[in-house]
């Protein structure tokens, strides 16, 4: 028994934390090396990885996407896609994607002439999926090594464990003064 | 368009059954400290009274007014967040 509940709380915390890892934004900071825009067959339960609103999504099995190509300091290349999220999930808000496409465009290096940008995104690069993460914005940075502190995520985080800590302490409270009385109550001279 | 209407009346009602539930749970605490103090202080007087002029204060004060802000902050979060993703 003791088994299941490992495996529950462990599934439990693996999603909440694959959940956290994939709405936060991160920054990686890249060299962007061409933007494209390419239609995409989207089918099944990868769906969801896809920011197309759900009326867009009912209707059509694929539409237009907008990438934009990077190249990570190591060399490895990186692939973003750019789709406004509008009011839906997750809430970035974001409508600027034709301005964040021209922007990617007009911030393109080269190999011998590199320019550093970090590029704030949500999401993950998966090639078996074939999902790409959300690019939200970009911003020049002065190198490769550039120093990014996430106060954001630090913010978040912290307000969000606040929270848990505080309803988690409530709850034990109501627990062990309202429902294990009762039970105590219910049970006893069992033995 | 539909999407924003659907954030707007499903954020307001998860926003006032929150709003409910903090008002219901503040309301309470209160109550539960009025009693203390009317214990500590050596009983003054009828309890019911002092209990429903303690309410009658609590009603008037800024704490309660203060619980407004559970409808307030999400909607300068989500300002904030417009600004900062698309004119910055």
């Amino acid at each position: 028994m003791v088994y299941v509940k490992w495996v529950f709380w462990g599934l439990f915390w693996l999603i909440v934390a694959g959940f956290l890892h994939y709405s936060l934004p991160q920054r990686d900071i890249v060299r962007i090396v061409n933007t494209y825009e390419e239609r995409q067959d989207v089918t099944g339960w990868t769906k969801i990885f896809w920011a197309a609103s759900d009326q867009s999504q009912e209707r059509l099995q694929s539409w237009d996407v907008q990438f934009i190509q990077a190249i990570e300091p190591d060399g490895d290349p990186m692939v973003y896609r750019n789709e406004d999220t509008g009011w839906g999930w997750p809430p970035y808000f974001k409508f600027d994607t034709a301005n964040l496409y021209t922007d990617a465009s007009d911030s393109t290096s080269t190999k011998d002439a590199p320019e550093w940008y970090a590029v704030t995104h949500y999401g993950w690069r998966n090639e078996f999926l074939s999902i790409f993460p959300n690019a939200v914005g970009i911003k020049q940075v002065s190198g490769p090594d550039a120093r990014l502190i996430p106060w954001f995520n630090i913010i978040v985080l912290t307000i969000l464990a606040a929270f848990a800590w505080g309803i988690w302490a409530r709850w034990r409270r109501f627990r062990r003064n309202k429902i294990e009385p009762k039970i105590d109550e219910w049970t006893d001279g069992w033995e | 368009m539909a999407a924003f209407l659907r954030l707007v009346v499903f954020g307001f009602l998860i926003l006032s059954v929150i709003y409910v539930i903090v008002s219901f749970w503040s309301r309470a605490v209160r109550r539960r400290k009025l009693e203390q103090e009317w214990n500590d202080t050596g009983r003054p007087g009828d309890k019911e009274t002092y209990m429903t002029e303690g309410m009658e204060q609590y009603d008037r004060s800024l704490r309660r007014k203060l619980i407004l802000l559970i409808y307030v902050v999400p909607v300068v979060v989500v300002g904030t967040i417009i600004y900062v993703t698309n004119f910055m």
